[in-house]
């Protein structure tokens, strides 16, 4: 083909650089800090994908916190309390976590709609509750502390958990790659569009012959198993899981993460969204007075809300951006950007 | 046998009867125009046929298979498509946008070999591409292909809707009031798409206000008023019995 | 067969639920949305009560009614440059969702830079008891079951007698065609968050003189409102006071029997009723 896309081979190209640079951070920094936040960044990326994926389907769900804490839980009880390994225990967290989806999602997703994000929140609050109250498995509000992940070694490299958080990070990227491919692939597919069909109008949509109730629940499940995923690397990596980590505020905490980033592109938005309001939460949690926190971060999110014009987030921006660049004067007047995430 | 038996179909809405022992046949290839006043219950059989509704009492039968009660998409996929009158777009989408969401029917392959755009599911994707593409021709939207849906006239979105029912390979046809809120030209160039349809073999069922379209297109109508058939038979005939001209007197003229 | 107390009391809780739930169900009608900062509306109220008393001791009725002004408005404020924003059209109910819960933590966290964590007594308001035969029941109490009938009359009159009242019912029935009459519904909706923030507010102030008042006591309020109107059916007025009573009754009794209502339970009754008669008692049914 002799014509040069560049249009779409420039930003490419600076995507595949940033993801790079990412990945060889730890050279540049030994930080244990600024490692740690991308390693903490990354994971909630992969509960606001999760999140995001619901919400193609037209659904809120409130309480997504709460497959974390499911997964983190799991993982830490098999590990601590019968001994497991951590990488199947890993492997079971998100089964376990997807199981669990899969089994509310056929109960509660035949209402949906408003009622279905109320059952959300309360599933979350009743999950925190739980391992608050049930002192003998979780050890309620103290906690449980997983234990670290065995040190691997592959052909002449140890790569020690013990060490720092290099190894975490090293595995944070190989879960987000896996969960940003599969949610991607998913996105563009056509099932990607049905998910959108059903957003844009349940009705019609289920005339054109697209089953409703089976696409919400495979969303929700697919989203339950890396949700899973991340909770229990989390606690790992945090080396502890207490019931409060995973409430109700943080549920709200990855829709806001979403918001922010930005719902049209679910790896990229998300990803934008989690570094940003992470480390901002970070920042304001070091601030000596007590609630301020609460107040700046409801405060930042209802006014990033209010400016970011109808319906974008800052990944929108992107898009925007390389727009204003390749743009010619003469050009063909396009369309307003389509709020459909769909190709 | 026919292909699309409605037996002592009822709907309630609580006291309300949208729809009263209705019995109806419709026969495989035929055009049958659906007439009557407002409120005498034409849209909501189409309802129960498409399964937004569920009958209150009777059954539906569609080529020996007992589909009411069925899920909207179940009747869908069965080959019994509709148009609506309102609520036709998805909301945010551009045109091309919204026939390939709505194209679902369309494709042969699977779920999980377009997430992994296997080589069938990608000829699979082309030939329903093509598809689209012949049908926003046909009905003269293919300019605005990029453009946001709700961005069409009125009769044009009406248009896109039955392009929209076209892509999800109908056997059974069901038109609710195409022509409303349409100019004569458009008009007319529904009625002459809806004489193609059926030449193609689909069976079409279409809700219609306007007597001279009903009379260009319809091989057999059935008149209903408060719920009720009052009259059923070749358009000629029907429209002058005393019945239906009571029914009608006030609304629509010859 | 509980002793009086626990049916005052019983009564008392209802009351509140019933109010707060009432103006949750009213912005539910009309904005379409549920406030998930409604409990916070509750705090700041009983806050500006406390706040009026012993700062600047206003008497009771009048702070309390000044708290229903002050936090209307603010709830006013609140409707017209966050939630009409969010609510255009273009904008998903994910923004206006989120919006309420940013500000719920965000009132919360302003209250307890402002006010501080301590809790905050108001019993001095309103002493003393009425003595009643084999049971007492102290006038602060009282003034609550009062306060509670002169708002919901009020509510009666206003919503079924005056203009503004029908002007609501239209816009909660059917927004299009009443906005075809002149109704504006932009400032319905306006007038309508007002006095539902009001209510709550008034609610929180009537009780500050029960129980004490703390950044954090909005949650529960919260909860049960909405409790309240998933029993009473979420387009519901009547089912708001109907769950509202049926709550404060349950919550109380239980709490007689079990020594604590255990919120697992209260979130667990949210689920299992949205699951078999999402409708509520009084709500439309679904298709």
């Amino acid at each position: 083909m002799p014509y040069f896309d560049y249009k779409t081979l420039i930003p490419r190209t600076v995507i595949g650089v940033l993801i790079a640079l990412f990945v060889i951070i730890p050279v540049f920094t030994t930080n244990v800090i600024t490692i740690s936040i991308f390693i903490s960044s990354g994971i909630w990326a992969i509960a606001v994908m999760g999140f995001v994926l619901i919400l193609r389907t037209g659904q809120f769900s409130m309480g997504q916190a709460a497959f974390m804490a499911l997964g983190a839980y799991t993982s830490a009880i098999l590990t601590i309390k019968l001994g497991m390994p951590f990488w199947p225990s890993f492997l079971l967290a998100g089964i376990v976590s997807g199981i669990i989806a899969l089994i509310i999602g056929l109960v509660v997703l035949r209402v949906g709609g408003i009622y279905f994000s109320i059952i959300t929140l309360a599933f979350g609050e009743v999950v925190r509750i739980f391992a608050q109250q049930m002192e003998g498995i979780t050890r309620g509000a103290r906690g449980l502390i997983p234990p670290m992940p065995p040190t691997i070694v592959l052909g002449g490299f140890e790569i020690n958990f013990a060490a720092g958080p290099v190894p975490y990070y090293y595995f944070m990227i190989l879960l987000v790659a896996i969960t940003a491919v599969v949610f991607w692939r998913i996105d563009r597919s056509r099932m990607g569009g049905t998910f959108s069909s059903m957003a844009a109008n349940q009705i019609l949509a289920e005339h054109q012959g697209i089953h409703l109730m089976k696409y919400r629940v495979i969303a929700f499940t697919i989203a339950g198993v890396f949700t899973g995923f991340a909770g229990a690397y989390y606690a790992n990596f945090l080396s502890i899981i207490t019931p409060l980590m995973f409430g109700l505020w943080q549920s709200i905490q990855i829709m806001m993460m979403s918001i922010v980033g930005g719902i049209s592109s679910i790896v990229g938005g998300a990803l934008i969204g989690a570094t940003i309001l992470y480390t901002l939460g970070i920042y304001l949690s070091r601030l000596p007075i007590f609630n301020i926190q609460y107040l700046l971060f409801g405060a930042a999110v209802v006014l990033v809300l209010l400016f970011l014009p109808k319906g974008t987030g800052l990944v929108d921006l992107w898009g925007k951006f390389w727009h204003k660049v390749f743009r010619e004067p003469e050009e063909y007047e396009m369309p307003e950007e389509s709020e459909m995430a769909v190709e | 046998m026919p292909l699309l038996e409605l037996n002592g179909l009822t709907k309630l809405f609580g006291k309300l009867a949208a729809l009263e022992d209705i019995d109806l046949n419709v026969e495989e290839g035929e055009v049958l125009g659906i007439v009557g006043p407002n409120g005498s219950g034409k849209t909501t059989m189409i309802n129960i046929i498409s399964g937004y509704y569920r009958p209150t009492r009777g059954t539906i039968f569609f080529n020996g298979e007992k589909i009411s009660g069925l899920r909207p998409d179940q009747i869908a996929s069965r080959g019994i498509v509709r148009t609506f009158q309102s609520n036709v777009l998805f909301e945010g989408a551009t045109v091309l946008e919204s026939m390939l969401i709505g194209s679902f029917l369309q494709y042969k392959t699977k779920d999980w070999q377009s997430i992994l755009e296997s080589k069938a599911y990608k000829d699979d994707h082309e030939r329903v591409v093509g598809r689209v593409i012949e049908l926003l021709k046909t009905f003269d939207i293919f300019n605005d292909i990029f453009l946001p849906a709700a961005g069409l006239s009125h009769g044009y979105q009406r248009m896109l809707g039955i392009a929209m029912a076209l892509i999800a390979n109908p056997k059974v046809l069901l038109l609710d009031e195409p022509t409303t809120g349409m100019n004569h030209e458009e008009a007319m160039f529904v009625v002459e798409n809806i004489k193609k349809i059926s030449e193609q073999g689909v069976t079409v069922l279409v809700i219609e206000h306007n007597m001279k379209i009903v009379l260009n297109i319809a091989t057999r109508i059935v008149v209903l008023n408060f719920g009720n058939k009052i009259a059923e038979g070749k358009p000629e005939e029907v429209i002058n019995k005393q019945e239906v001209i009571e029914a009608y007197l006030g609304t629509e003229t010859i | 067969m509980p002793p009086a107390e626990i049916w005052i009391d019983g009564l008392v809780q209802s009351c509140i639920y019933m109010t707060m739930a009432f103006g949750m169900v009213l912005v539910f009608s009309i904005l379409g949305i549920l406030n998930w900062a409604h409990g916070q509306f509750y705090m700041l109220g009983a806050f500006v009560v406390y706040y009026a008393i012993t700062a600047a001791g206003i008497p009771f009725p009048i702070s309390l009614l000044i708290s229903g002004v002050v936090v209307g408005g603010l709830g006013m404020l609140v409707e017209k440059f966050v939630i009409e924003r969010l609510t255009s059209p273009g904008y998903g109910m994910l923004y206006v969702t989120v919006a309420t819960l940013a500000l719920m933590f965000f009132f919360e966290g302003a209250a307890g830079m402002a006010f501080g964590l301590m809790d905050k007594g108001l019993s001095t308001v309103l002493p003393g008891v009425l003595d009643l035969g084999s049971f007492s029941v102290s006038y602060q109490k009282i003034a609550v079951i009062i306060f509670t009938l002169v708002i919901m009359i009020s509510m009666y009159i206003v919503l079924n007698r005056t203009k503004v009242g029908l002007a609501i019912r239209a816009a909660a029935q059917e927004p299009v065609a009443a906005s075809l009459y002149g109704i504006s519904v932009g400032r319905v909706s306006l007038i309508v968050m007002g006095i539902g923030c009001a209510l709550a507010a008034m609610a929180g102030g009537i009780m500050a003189p029960v129980y004490t008042t703390n950044p954090f006591m909005g949650r529960i309020p919260m909860i049960m409102s909405l409790l309240a109107i998933i029993i009473g059916g979420l387009g519901s007025l009547t089912g708001a006071i109907v769950g509202g009573i049926i709550l404060g009754f349950l919550n109380s009794v239980i709490a007689y029997h079990l020594s604590y209502v255990s919120e697992f339970v209260l979130f667990l009754l949210v689920i299992i009723i949205l699951l078999v008669r999402p409708q509520g008692l009084f709500g439309a049914p679904l298709k």
